[in-house]
């Protein structure tokens, strides 16, 4: 653990602020906040680095925050970025409805957001929300899946958390390939929270009910992970399974023969295009652009794995 | 403090209460459970997909149609140019170019069994199959859908309900089109539909918004 994550997880806002604010660029067009999720998950880290590296490049300060999926936590940093007078705010959100009100007031305050990763129910009040095609990608997770299968067996799958509309979008997508296949039969269906120690112990108590499995398809990389942990613990090394992000650990996994695939958000260029929309927003006053776009998802299986880096796909 | 709450609860339980007086009847159960079923994702876009099936999808098809030779001949050459010429994609970094396209060739292989029926085409002469056409019915992608200039993806509440969309669009075409009750392999085959690029190796899948096969 470095030294950035203690500071990350000692918890005050202010106190974060003051550490990752970078003082002093040259061009001095403003501060722009990043908000994420935690970064215990190297997904929201991609994100933010992405974020950071990027308006710095452009000639912003920033402040990089942590809302630990906790929407009153959102709602304290929101202030934080108001208070500090952001020019843009940079969001992966702590849930689609309770990100609405937030979103708005900062808009109130004369400050836009710019979403990425997870969308809000509402349009019309952020700028941007720039998302990965998550049914797109979940379905090409679920076509490898069943191949891999051979379109056959007991499988598990370990959902996301229910606030996330990807979560539902990715079971979703899952759903709409694999059961046109009806010899592929789902034993159990579970939400694991995107958390990996949550995935290790509802997958050891899924395979003491369910011996049979044959699969596992997982909402994103962190329960793959996990899921894998437990299935490897139990000398169950044949069981298939699928992830969803694309995260290093995963590509390590496949490298070595342990989980089959995942599938690739390119989570460090979607926080890029953010920053630079919402530079555009600044100069501009428009970003030229619809609010909601969508951007393409890629598989990874043993094929491409090496190429994959930090969120992002060497060609 | 607790006062406070107690007080708190107990107008909760009062408005409740009053609430509760408002219901005057209770509704139907099977009328109930239709009206649910009616505001489901997959039911409204259904429905929404049928609605514009005929008066914008159709035409928009037939304005970004072209002739798959010269779309071929025009990616081989330039691939950005070509897309700016022929294609049409949603806005933003990474959303790929969408094209359609009428052509015609022989049926090489066919999967017929599947609920995801396919034929794969020969349509440049030279024995090998270069476009496939998805039959369905399940029709994987999006094509359809992103090649439609008038549905954005800021007019819908979430990737649940665009992702919907795009599932009643394909069903749309897969009941449009005459799938042969006999495997079509061998025979010649006119087509027409959409599909989305990937790059000039992957084969196109194809969605198709019309199909003849005829004789060998």
């Amino acid at each position: 653990m470095n030294t950035n994550r203690r500071v990350f997880v000692s918890g005050l806002a202010a106190a974060v602020t003051v550490a990752s604010t970078t003082m002093g660029r040259a061009q001095d067009k403003g501060l722009i906040a990043i908000i994420t999720p935690s970064h215990d998950n190297p997904f929201f880290k991609a994100e933010a680095v992405g974020a950071e590296a990027r308006a710095q490049e452009l000639g912003y300060e920033t402040i990089v925050l942590v809302h630990d999926d906790d929407p009153n936590k959102q709602s304290e940093l929101f202030d934080t970025a108001i208070a500090r007078g952001a020019n843009a705010i940079i969001l992966d959100n702590a849930g689609a409805d309770a990100t609405v009100a937030v979103v708005k007031r900062a808009l109130d305050a004369g400050i836009p957001s710019f979403l990425i990763d997870r969308e809000i129910k509402e349009s019309g009040i952020a700028i941007s929300q720039i998302v990965s095609n998550n049914y797109q990608g979940a379905q090409l997770g679920a076509e490898e899946f069943v191949t891999i299968m051979g379109e056959e067996g007991n499988y598990v799958e370990l959902l996301g958390r229910e606030a996330d509309t990807n979560a539902g979008i990715r079971s979703s997508g899952y759903h709409d390939i694999i059961d046109q296949y009806p010899d592929l039969v789902m034993v159990a269906q579970q939400s694991a929270n995107w958390s990996q120690t949550e995935a290790f112990e509802k997958m050891e108590s899924i395979l003491q009910a369910n011996p049979d499995m044959k699969g596992v398809i997982c909402g994103n990389d962190t329960m793959a992970m996990g899921a894998w942990a437990a299935l490897e613990a139990a000398g169950r090394n044949e069981v298939i399974v699928v992830g969803f992000d694309g995260s290093n650990d995963v590509r390590d996994s496949i490298l070595a023969g342990g989980i089959k695939a995942t599938v690739l958000q390119p989570a460090f260029r979607q926080a890029q295009i953010a920053v630079e929309q919402a530079d555009q927003y600044i100069q501009t006053g428009s970003t030229g652009l619809e609010e909601k776009q969508l951007m393409d998802c890629v598989l990874i299986n043993a094929d491409n794995a090496a190429d994959l880096e930090t969120f992002a796909l060497s060609s | 403090m607790h006062r406070t709450l107690h007080l708190s609860v107990l107008f909760l339980m009062c408005f409740a209460a009053l609430n509760a007086c408002k219901i005057v009847k209770n509704a139907d159960p099977a009328e109930a459970g239709q009206a649910e079923e009616a505001q489901t994702d997959e039911a409204r876009m259904a429905l929404l997909s049928r609605q514009i099936w005929e008066p914008k999808v159709l035409p928009a098809v037939a304005q970004l149609l072209a002739p798959l030779p010269d779309l071929r001949a025009a990616l081989a050459e330039d691939v950005d140019a070509a897309s700016a010429q022929y294609g049409y994609k949603p806005e933003g970094e990474a959303s790929p170019w969408n094209f359609a396209v009428a052509g015609s060739g022989r049926v090489v292989e066919t999967k017929m069994k599947s609920r995801a029926a396919k034929v794969e085409v020969d349509t440049d002469g030279d024995g090998a199959a270069d476009v496939t056409l998805q039959l369905g019915p399940i029709i994987r992608g999006t094509a359809l859908r992103d090649a439609m200039p008038f549905l954005s993806f800021s007019d819908f509440r979430d990737q649940i309900e665009f992702a919907k969309l795009a599932g009643g669009l394909n069903k749309m075409a897969h009941e449009t089109i005459e799938i042969p009750t006999e495997d079509p392999i061998g025979q010649t085959v006119t087509f027409e539909g959409v599909y989305t690029f990937k790059d000039l190796e992957s084969r196109p899948e194809i969605v198709p918004t019309s199909v003849t096969f005829g004789a060998p």
